[in-house]
């Protein structure tokens, strides 16, 4: 029996799955290792990006930031960066937060690691730990995002009217309005920003229903962005982070600041240069996101190789066949 | 109306403190009660069943409908007194809102539960009927039943910390442990491998599946290769700047500045403004335009299922 000779593309072509499987297992594992934890990926920031950060760093400091973390561990990869950069942004310029979620009953579980480990890193720096009660309240989980956003526009303070909180100087539940994080907020106009931390259509929720009462501002996966950016196109979304490229975006600014001074390495706004924003003045800058980048970098070099690699076989073995 | 209207921290009839034995005993008697109502309409003949359903229905969609449709009280404050009956019940509908949301919020609490019914229904009936991979409901039961009993015990443990000491994980207790390693050791993470099996399909995809057979998926490939890169700012920030050097040096462009990667007319060359272009003007109005699609869509469904005209739903 004849046997035809199989080429070096159409062996290409048969690989075995498990064999990519290794290759993108080994890849991205090497680039998360330590020897490459210390290395600044260089960026030049989305305009999303840049219009979230000079928010951020311009939000009055005596008023309360509200946090929508809507997201659980399966995007970790994107929302953790996101939150902890946020958080980080907020406690070294010790703003007050509330946090909750409307999404999913995994999400407080979530969040409060995120707080957990930033407070444990500022006390190994020899900062000032975020206290629940004076510093930010957790207002946990609401089942319905249509019913409480609706509530929280028409009126905070009934909307969370019913919420406590245990008060550490008497050890006793009380009502959340009635602790330094919300004592002044009668209105969700009234806290500087509405910051949504998601990886679902929370936003769209959020902007139907809060847009013209607060200043929103969004962090959301890559999957989410391409839908969410429209809102920051028309105004109603005040900035965004999208995918691990934004949360990269942002801790570079925490690093570089925007249009800050003559550093060759502060992102430039090209239209924007009267909005500038410093780096931050204390913690860590440079952490999740770009400690995934180099990893996502190979990642996606992988799958461009894959796609080239994968079509170029095609034609060689299509050639072959009718030569 | 005020019961609508009431002021939380005010403990009333409706409103008991936080903790207190007379919560609790609100909250079994509204438990009982609601099981009583939902085993009654459970057992009722569907002619009974379906018009009670369809005003539960309607009465909640007619109440946003007026939220959204009825003039809204301008600068409210809760000390205006209204000035007649379309400020009324403009007042009204502005006062009822957040309790409507609340029972809203205990409604959708209450699908988890249902859920939770219907994965216990399941797997007990599986185990019972001595099925293929019943171990399986074996394992369920007891990662359910440890997860709730640490979780319970946890939050107790917490409830009744007054000085915030478990705050730092050298106080924690067996519970505190138990929660952390359950929730934190074995449900994140397992959550997260789900997801990241993703990659792995991708990639698999990518290289058997994408292939450029038409001119269509040669476009796609195209824009889908560039986005792709510009994803990397390793390449994406020596690539525009290269480009601003180029308008620089060798076009003399007066514009360029290859401190900012600012390119002058040459901006197109650069892969951020491609990639760009492409979003802004290619993914986002696509995007958009199926959104609108199932808005229209979504529009048309509530306004059925509102109206009861739904088969399978309460109409006949």
């Amino acid at each position: 029996m004849k046997t035809e000779k199989t080429g070096f593309w159409q062996k290409l072509q048969n690989v075995d799955r498990r064999v990519l499987y290794l290759i993108l297992v080994v890849t991205t594992s090497v680039l998360l290792s330590p020897m490459f934890a210390n290395i600044s990926i260089p960026d030049d920031p989305e305009p999303s990006s840049k219009a979230l950060y000079y928010k951020l760093m311009s939000a009055p400091d005596n008023k309360t930031v509200f946090v929508q973390s809507d997201w659980t561990i399966s995007t970790r990869g994107e929302n953790a960066a996101h939150l902890e950069a946020l958080l980080r942004v907020l406690m070294s310029r010790h703003i007050k937060f509330v946090i909750f979620t409307v999404a999913d009953p995994q999400a407080p579980g979530v969040y409060r690691d995120v707080i957990r480990t930033i407070n444990s890193e500022r006390k190994s720096e020899g900062l000032k730990e975020y206290k629940l009660w004076e510093d930010y309240l957790d207002l946990k989980y609401f089942p319905n995002a249509e019913g409480t956003l609706n509530a929280i526009a028409s009126d905070v303070r009934k909307a969370f009217g019913g919420v406590t909180a245990k008060d550490p100087t008497t050890g006793q539940d009380r009502n959340v309005f009635e602790s330094p994080v919300l004592a002044n907020v009668r209105a969700v106009s009234d806290a500087s920003l509405y910051m949504i931390v998601t990886a679902s259509s929370s936003i769209d929720r959020a902007v139907e229903r809060l847009n013209e009462k607060a200043t929103l501002a969004l962090m959301c996966t890559g999957v989410i962005g391409p839908s969410a950016i429209p809102w920051f196109q028309a105004g109603q979304v005040k900035g965004v982070a999208v995918g691990l490229r934004g949360g990269l975006d942002v801790e570079y600014m925490m690093k570089h600041g925007l249009n800050y001074g003559s550093d060759p390495k502060t992102a430039r706004w090209a239209g924007h240069e009267s909005q500038v924003a410093p780096p931050v003045s204390e913690g860590k800058s440079l952490a999740r996101a770009n400690l995934y980048f180099l990893s996502f970098h190979g990642a996606i070099i992988l799958l461009i190789l894959a796609v080239v690699v994968g079509n170029i076989g095609m034609f060689v073995t299509r050639k072959k066949r009718t030569a | 109306m005020n019961l609508l209207a009431q002021a939380a921290p005010n403990y009333n009839f409706w409103a008991a403190e936080p903790g207190s034995a007379r919560l609790w005993i609100m909250i079994l008697v509204s438990l009982l009660v609601g099981a009583g109502f939902y085993a009654a309409l459970f057992y009722a003949p569907s002619r009974i069943r379906k018009p009670i359903v369809w005003t539960f229905t309607f009465a909640g969609g007619l109440f946003y409908v007026l939220y959204w449709a009825w003039p809204q009280p301008v600068s409210y404050h809760p000390d205006d007194i209204p000035n007649g009956f379309v400020e009324n019940v403009g007042f009204w509908l502005h006062d009822a809102l957040p309790r409507v949301a609340d029972i809203s919020n205990i409604l959708t609490a209450f699908l988890l539960g249902l859920g939770i019914y219907s994965l216990l229904r399941i797997h007990t009936g599986r185990i019972v009927k001595r099925q293929a991979d019943r171990g399986f409901s074996v394992v369920f039961f007891i990662a359910m039943l440890a997860i709730l009993v640490f979780g319970y015990w946890d939050w107790s443990l917490r409830e009744a910390d007054t000085k915030g000491l478990l705050q730092d994980s050298a106080n924690w207790q067996l519970a505190n442990f138990g929660q952390n390693l359950l929730f934190d050791g074995f449900l994140q993470q397992m959550d997260s491998a789900m997801f990241s099996m993703i990659a792995f399909f991708i990639l698999s995809a990518a290289y058997r599946a994408f292939r450029i057979r038409s001119v269509e998926s040669t476009v796609l490939m195209a824009s889908a290769l560039i986005l792709m890169v510009s994803l990397l700012t390793l390449v994406v920030t020596n690539w525009d700047s290269g480009v601003a050097n180029l308008a620089k040096n060798v076009f003399h462009d007066s514009k360029a500045d290859p401190a900012t990667f600012q390119a002058g007319y040459l901006n197109w060359m650069k892969l951020s403004s491609i990639a760009n272009w492409l979003k802004a003007y290619m993914q986002v109005p696509a995007l958009r335009a199926v959104d609108w699609g199932i808005g229209l869509g979504a529009l048309a469904m509530g306004l059925r299922l509102w109206l009861g005209l739904e088969k399978g739903g309460v109409s006949v």
